[in-house]
């Protein structure tokens, strides 16, 4: 009898273990927000889902230059400065199975769930 | 069996952990200071309230900018500074008598980079009634005659006279001085958190709740989709005068509001947003429309021997410069996003 309720416990305790998995994961995997980290700090955050246009913009550090082209869902390094064109040969990125690093520039755009940039801000002064 | 299920059972602790830190929270806020928010109009513009106190101390603050909007109106007829500007004479309220002694002192720290006479000129480029015009070189110079501070016949408690001619408008400092009088009421209150957005004029009461600095993002003057970038504060006014707020154009040049006092011209100095960061608002509202006239060179002298305020100034070459004390706390955000930095030092 002992030995019986132990067991309803731990499947019960198994089944919302399982339920909160399924809960974050399936989280996880709606993210379309594009963020783009420069020494590790988030620079902008772009919600993919919400362009219709391509465009390009430029990430600089005053020196070094990443030309970022983002269209409706994804977004690719265009042109870039660096010495290893790693970042321009990774093409585009629609998900967030891995993110395109440029490592002499220190630049890292990562698909999230979650603006990065600018979150929290409280007010704007003008 | 129990060890392949440990991992699990940690899992669902560390989840229970989490859901029992956030109702924490919830449980936090005592009754009598929740987060209350208001929208009203005055002065002309719109001001958001907010604060983590009672409904009566967000009505109190609402009343009082109503309040000093009736004192230092300069349209309306029934204010003190209207009845001024039209007998040339006469006897002010503390309040008003306060915010011309402080205004006054900044005409004079600037060098008259800020006038409080300049409204005459104003109200002929347009910039009061918004019927742009550019006036011509003779009527500039005329006006000009009558623009001029250190005229102002003050004695510093409440008797004012003004030379013939001349009109005074608080504008520049009203609202920054408002700012300062709720934040100041608030925290004798006992408020320890708050923030005011007085028409783009932030300033802000503590910390927030948690603990956290307000973030507070500044405008692009460039008018592009995102800010310039977000600067970090806990107890200061951040305050912002850039050409992009009224301007006009004609045959393909920009006339902003921002005038100088030497030439009765919209200011000329190659920047196109400055941002003072400070404790008093009154000192901060004053001197970003200053610091914005002046152009960074000569700002950057007045921050080198001054102790109340720091800045951000963005120049027509789309140059960010700040000055040492905001290094750490400011950083540039969307299309500026690593862009470079110029620090201005001591």
């Amino acid at each position: 009898m002992r030995t019986r309720s132990w067991i309803i416990l731990i499947g019960a305790l198994l089944l919302v273990s399982l339920a909160f998995c399924f809960l974050l994961l399936g989280r996880g995997a709606s993210g379309t927000v594009a963020n783009i980290y420069q020494n590790g700090v988030c620079v902008r955050s772009i919600d993919l889902s919400a362009v219709t246009e391509s465009f390009t913009f430029t990430v600089s550090d005053g020196a070094r230059e990443n030309v970022i082209e983002v269209a409706p869902g994804r977004i690719r390094v265009l042109e870039a400065d660096c010495p290893d064109q790693v970042c321009v040969h990774a093409g585009w990125l629609a998900d967030s199975a891995a993110p395109i690093v440029c490592l002499p520039h220190r630049l890292v755009i990562r698909i999230e769930t979650s603006a990065k940039a600018a979150d929290g801000i409280d007010t704007v002064s003008q | 069996m129990i060890r392949k299920l440990l991992p699990l059972l940690l899992a669902l602790v560390l989840l229970c952990a989490c859901s029992a830190q956030s109702g924490e929270k919830t449980e936090e806020a005592a009754p009598q200071a929740e987060e209350r928010t208001s929208t009203i109009f005055a002065m002309d513009t719109v001001m958001d309230l907010r604060l983590w106190g009672t409904e009566e101390q967000l009505r109190e603050a609402e009343r009082e900018i109503y309040r000093l909007e009736d004192l230092f109106s300069v349209t309306d007829p029934a204010s003190e500074i209207h009845a001024l500007n039209e007998s040339g004479e006469g006897e002010l309220s503390p309040e008003t008598a306060e915010l011309l002694s402080g205004g006054l002192a900044l005409c004079a720290r600037t060098g008259g980079a800020l006038d409080l006479s300049i409204y005459p000129l104003v109200r002929a480029w347009g910039f009061t009634a918004e019927e742009y015009r550019v006036p011509a070189a003779e009527e500039l110079e005329s006006l000009l005659e009558n623009v001029d501070y250190t005229r102002i016949d003050f004695d510093g408690l409440s008797r004012v006279k003004l030379p013939a001619g001349m009109e005074i408008d608080l504008g520049s400092v009203a609202k920054g001085y408002a700012s300062t009088r709720v934040i100041e009421f608030w925290r004798e209150q006992g408020v320890t958190s708050a923030l005011l957005n007085l028409g783009g004029n932030v300033h802000a009461l503590g910390a927030k709740p948690d603990g956290s600095p307000w973030r507070v993002a500044v405008a692009d003057p460039f008018g592009g989709s995102g800010y310039l970038g977000v600067v970090e504060i806990t107890d200061k006014a951040v305050i912002t005068s850039g050409g992009y707020e009224r301007y006009f154009e004609q045959e393909g040049k920009t006339y902003w509001h921002i005038l100088d006092p030497a030439t009765g011209a919209p200011a000329d100095s190659g920047l196109v947003s400055v941002t003072v960061v400070g404790e008093n608002g009154l000192t901060c509202d004053g001197l970003s429309t200053a610091l914005f006239v002046m152009g960074a060179e000569r700002a950057a002298a007045l921050w080198r021997e001054s102790e109340d305020f720091e800045a951000i100034f963005v120049t027509a070459e789309r140059e960010i410069l700040v000055t040492a004390g905001l290094a750490e706390s400011f950083r540039p955000l969307d299309e500026y996003a690593g862009a470079k930095v110029t620090v201005i030092e001591p």
